[in-house]
């Protein structure tokens, strides 16, 4: 593992301070990062998945 | 007994914040939804040891949890990659700003050890209390606050942004300031 840090110089952050309580920027990235995640596209094979898993249903009571 | 409607619904709807924990987590979107996947069956299956009125997200990100270790303990941890490629991977993901940032943050959070990184997360982000936090670890109230605070250090140590806690007369931001780390 590198000990070198990889952070390019970070460019200034010019965001507001969003009320995050002590940890401010921390916690600002942390929900971005994650909410940037939330909000991505959920795949269609859960959707898919549902239905197997409904369709199978009715049959594991005659197991 | 069938699954109810309710229950499904509220499974569906928990999906995306499950994905957004199992790439946390797994650091790799295809795993997560591996485990997701795996969740949702395991979830369906044990459908009726979920107390109704306790909460069903904290009961799946448990299992999700349970399901990440299990399958990393089988893997004897080939998931070894500390320096970037799954980060590389991840910043495909399009947002809408800052990009740039969002990359370092992802790349800082695969460098904390799992335990640190799932606390900040379930805390910092997918708003469980500490109680929770710590039931779904399985661990105690207190390790759980002792691993934020680690966590919340190391990741303001490498993304270098230690100033901006400002001179609250917190122990977190004095530990940084007093950091020089080798």
């Amino acid at each position: 593992m590198t000990k070198k840090d990889m952070v390019p110089g970070s460019p200034v952050r010019r965001r507001q301070d969003d009320p995050l309580g002590a940890n401010s920027e921390i916690g600002r990235k942390l929900k971005q990062y994650y909410d940037d995640l939330v909000s991505d596209e959920v795949p269609d094979r859960f959707a898919a998945l549902l239905s197997q898993l409904e369709d199978a249903e009715p049959a594991q009571n005659k197991d | 007994m069938a699954v109810s409607a309710a229950f499904k619904a509220d499974l569906l709807a928990a999906i995306p914040s499950l994905r957004a924990f199992g790439v946390s987590l797994s650091q790799n979107a295809d795993k997560a939804d591996d485990l997701v996947q795996e969740t949702f069956v395991k979830a369906w299956d044990k459908h009726e040891s979920f107390q109704p009125g306790t909460n069903l997200k904290a009961w799946l990100f448990t299992i999700l949890r349970n399901e990440f270790y299990s399958q990393m303990r089988k893997r004897g941890r080939e998931v070894q990659d500390s320096d970037g490629i799954m980060t590389a991977r991840l910043a495909v993901h399009p947002s809408q700003h800052g990009q740039m940032d969002l990359k370092d943050f992802g790349a800082a959070l695969e460098r904390l050890p799992e335990d640190q990184r799932e606390a900040i997360i379930l805390i910092g982000a997918s708003g469980f209390s500490y109680e929770e936090a710590a039931e779904i670890c399985h661990c105690a109230v207190g390790t759980i606050k002792s691993r934020v605070s680690r966590a919340r250090t190391r990741l303001q140590d490498i993304l270098k942004i230690s100033g901006e806690a400002e001179f609250r007369p917190d122990a977190i931001s004095s530990q940084v300031m007093g950091s020089s780390a080798a």
